[in-house]
């Protein structure tokens, strides 16, 4: 145990991330996040006095516990109230919750069918998914937010928002709802929400949830400036918590109230963060080690916003040594990259879809073992050589150079080997 | 290159010092008295631990196998996304549908406990009420001593969206299963004289509390003939408790906990929906990307967590075959000691068990002594708390109202502990419970002098 002055040691580091694959060049650390040793051992102990005596747990421990973990969240993000926070599996539950509030609305003729929702077109799939599932199947219609990628600045996307809510506001059309990304998964970019969110409020849209799935440790979070009425994130990912757990804000107010979580127990109707605490017999210990991780993130030189920063810096720093080594560019300007950053691939490669961007991942794990996820840009007319693959490289504290050279390494012997995905299709 | 037998090997972690090894099989038959110990070694010591009904429990070679599972994500978690989770929850699948005789593998999806199979049965009813298909008024039917989840579920899907809730009572004390099938006639003609379509019942294939083995096939089939359009059974706890054969059942939806009575760690239950045309429209709440591919596929991916506990069914089924007759040894062991042991201590108490033996599974309910005034959920939750904390004994108690209860009605049994029992029980257990509540009648204490404390 390293002494409480002092910050936690390189040694220390890779002693807590051992268990990684040590054959792996893990630069995804955006899908599915990581979990220090001493946390999961932290998870096994709640998990023990489960199995230990379970009853006790349940009537002694567990309700308690779990209030520990969200008024540590409600601090971290800025929360008025502790009532606000509740703890959730995922990012998608989170949406599952807001979303299923969102269709009652149209059962009680709240909301009317045709009115809008507006998200981004680069929404992650499971919440385009969910929002199908519950305002599309309800009545609502959608407005996608379309982006371009690359992107140059803020400014593209401030424009095309505004142009999305003019356009879901015409004929007289009511926004019941928008879903904003603050970083999107694919292509990962950093998104002014709270610009977002004021544009939103000033033309009276009903609900506004902000999804920060990747946004805990990654950028700073401050849930009341944003000024979101939902708000969630992920804290498996860049929050060090063992699968999985998230937090959902839900700020108070009316809207808050019928909240409800839908797997629906014996705690209905006293809130969703007590709702969400008692979702039935199960393993909640993922969400009982958040005042672990805060310790574990504390012997960190600055804590989290440390480890946010320098983990932004090293990204950025390895993605420019990429591309310089590629030939290629980034997808965005350096300040809209968070943890991740958008390294454009050689064009020789040939990723001329999905499928070849995931065939592609697929070699790189397999034949290199380098695992990045490779996102798929359809060219603009007219482009020439475009840039049609991206990988998204992420950095986290366990994440080394030899990590970003071997997969340079494996490009540069791609295209010198005239590879293209191609070759893969067959 | 991956070799496709990477998985199992590594499962195995013989290729690895750091795991924890898979224990090796007796050659000789079954598995001993000591192994069994030493697999509930991490039980809590100095507990009688009778209430495995509630949380159930969880062998030490499954927790080891779920956690070299939980690991494998860890190491290396897009490779295990990407090409072990689905293969290994669709395995798990194939067993629980041989084991419960479903017909086709799609029929049987993995979600985390009966809850939440209750959240997905009752939206798909709330989104027929919404859309029209259903009328405001019809009705839902349910026991009166539905789990308490489940009549929350009604509440928030089926009052809300406009349904009307019938109730049926069943009696307590029982002495037969008619008793049953009378209430549910009369409630199910009682609901259709006011011209309510039933839409949907839902019953327990073994009551919670109080607990009874309900006679399900009987009541499905009066179900059919009385034209309820759909049934649902909640048999939370029944896998590894009583017979499961869900096509003899015919129910539409069936529900079981696996974490309860097979052994599995917290928590993984299956729910298996009849092939029917209403099958696409049954969705789990949680929407992912598989949104539209079958339930059995949606709840098999509901976004990053760990789904660790079930893909443990293959060492689950393993570590059951261990014990001589497999689940139903288990089961048929676990039901003659819990009726040995009731009644061991309805003689000592001068009581009575709350139902025949035919009608309990490994779960039995016990009359306490009238003198402990147990008039009260309240009381009887404070009576639960007191043995827990000044007796270490882990049991949970019923409180049963009776209308006709005199003033002073020593006489009258009000309250019943629901005993379970395990393969790792012993009399020793049942001999503290005893003792504990013969304590408390020799002392005096009533449960109104527990409340006051």
């Amino acid at each position: 145990m390293s002494s409480t002055t002092k910050s936690i040691t390189e040694a220390e580091i890779e002693a807590e991330f051992s268990h990684h694959d040590p054959t792996i060049a893990r630069i995804n650390n955006g899908s599915f996040g990581s979990c220090p040793k001493s946390i999961i051992s932290a998870q096994q102990q709640y998990q023990l006095q489960f199995l230990q005596q379970p009853d006790h747990f349940y009537f002694n421990t567990l309700k308690s516990s779990m209030l520990n973990s969200r008024k540590l969240i409600q601090s971290l993000v800025n929360a008025e109230k502790v009532d606000e926070i509740s703890i959730v599996d995922n990012a998608t539950t989170a949406a599952a919750v807001v979303l299923q509030h969102i269709t009652w609305s149209f059962f009680s003729s709240q909301f009317q069918p045709g009115d809008a929702a507006v998200m981004l077109h680069y929404a992650y799939g499971s919440v385009k998914s969910s929002v199908h599932a519950y305002f599309t199947r309800a009545g609502g219609r959608v407005i996608e937010v379309h982006l371009p990628f690359p992107l140059c600045s803020n400014e593209e996307i401030v424009s095309e928002f505004d142009q999305a809510l003019k356009r879901a506001k015409m004929n007289g059309g009511k926004i019941r709802l928008a879903v904003i990304d603050h970083i999107t998964s694919m292509p990962s970019v950093v998104i002014p929400v709270k610009e977002l969110v004021q544009m939103c409020r000033n033309d009276g849209v009903d609900v506004i949830f902000v999804d920060g799935a990747h946004a805990i440790g990654n950028v700073e979070i401050d849930v009341r400036d944003i000024g979101a009425d939902f708000y969630t994130s992920n804290l498996h990912k860049w929050f060090f918590t063992p699968p999985s757990a998230a937090f959902l804000y839900c700020k108070r107010s009316d809207k808050g109230s019928n909240v409800h979580h839908p797997v629906v127990s014996v705690e209905y109707g006293n809130g969703l963060a007590i709702e969400s605490a008692w979702i039935g017999t199960r393993d909640y210990s993922a969400q009982l080690v958040i005042p672990e991780v805060v310790e574990f993130v504390n012997r960190f030189e600055g804590g989290i916003e440390g480890i946010r920063k320098r983990n932004c810096d090293m990204v950025v720093e390895m993605a420019e040594m990429l591309v310089k080594a590629w030939g290629t560019e980034l997808g965005t300007p350096i300040e809209m990259c968070s943890s991740m950053a958008m390294v454009g691939m050689p064009a020789c490669l040939g990723i001329s879809g999905n499928k070849d961007a995931l065939n592609l991942r697929t070699h790189l794990r397999v034949t290199f073992k380098v695992e990045v996820p490779i996102y798929y840009r359809a060219p603009l007319e007219g482009e020439v050589n475009p840039i049609t693959g991206y990988a998204r490289i992420s950095h986290q504290v366990y994440n080394t150079i030899e990590d970003y050279y071997r997969f340079r390494d494996a490009i540069i012997k791609l295209v010198n080997d005239d590879f293209t995905c191609a070759i893969l299709s067959n | 290159m991956e070799s496709a037998n990477d998985d199992d090997h590594r499962a195995n972690g013989s290729d690895d010092n750091r795991l924890p090894k898979k224990p090796k099989l007796s050659s000789s038959s079954f598995i001993t008295d000591s192994e069994v110990i030493e697999e509930f070694g991490h039980h809590q010591p100095g507990i009688a631990r009778i209430n495995n009904g509630s949380f159930g429990s969880c062998p030490a070679s499954i927790i080891a196998a779920q956690k070299r599972w939980q690991l494998r994500f860890l190491q290396q978690p897009d490779d295990f996304f990407y090409n072990n989770l689905q293969k290994r929850i669709l395995h798990s699948r194939g067993i629980i549908k041989d084991v419960i005789n479903a017909e086709h593998v799609e029929e049987v999806s993995l979600v985390d406990n009966a809850t939440t199979a209750a959240a997905i049965v009752l939206q798909h009813i709330g989104w027929a009420f919404a859309e029209g298909r259903f009328q405001k008024g019809d009705a839902v039917v349910m026991l009166h001593c539905a789990f308490q989840a489940v009549k929350k579920s009604i509440e928030a899907y089926v009052t809300r969206a406009g349904g009307s809730v019938i109730v049926v009572h069943l009696p307590f004390p029982l002495s037969s299963e008619e008793e049953i099938v009378a209430e549910f006639r009369k409630a199910l003609a009682k609901g259709k004289e006011n011209g309510k379509k039933v839409r949907l019942a839902i019953i327990d294939h073994i009551t919670s509390m109080p607990c009874v083995v309900i006679p399900v096939r009987d009541l499905v089939k009066i179900c059919r003939e009385e034209g309820v359009e759909r049934v649902f059974v909640d048999a939370a706890h029944a896998i590894g408790n009583v017979h499961v054969d869900v096509r003899e059942i015919g129910a539409d939806f069936y529900v079981s906990n696996l974490h309860k009575w097979f052994f599995c760690p917290p928590s993984a239950a299956f729910l298996y929906c009849r092939k029917s045309p209403v099958s696409p429209d049954l969705h789990h709440p949680v929407v992912s990307h598989e949104y539209g591919n079958g339930l059995a596929i949606e709840s098999a991916w509901i976004g990053t967590r760990d789904y660790s506990s079930q893909l443990v069914i293959p060492e689950v089924l393993e570590f059951i075959n261990r014990f001589e007759g497999g689940i139903e040894g288990i089961r048929t062991r676990n039901h003659n000691a819990v009726i040995e042991m009731g009644q061991m201590l309805a003689n000592a108490w001068g009581t009575a068990l709350g139902c025949p033996p035919d009608m309990s599974p490994s779960m039995a309910m016990v009359g306490l002594p009238a003198n402990l005034r147990i008039l009260s959920d309240k009381d009887a939750l404070n009576l639960r708390t007191r043995l827990r904390d000044h007796f270490g004994v882990e049991v949970p108690i019923h409180y049963q109202e009776i209308k006709e209860l005199q003033d002073g009605g020593d006489a009258y049994v009000t309250g019943y502990a629901r005993i379970s029992h395990q393969v790792y029980n012993k009399v020793d257990d049942y001999i503290k419970l005893k003792d504990a509540i013969l304590q408390l009648v020799r002392d005096g204490v009533t449960c109104k002098m527990l409340g006051s404390e």
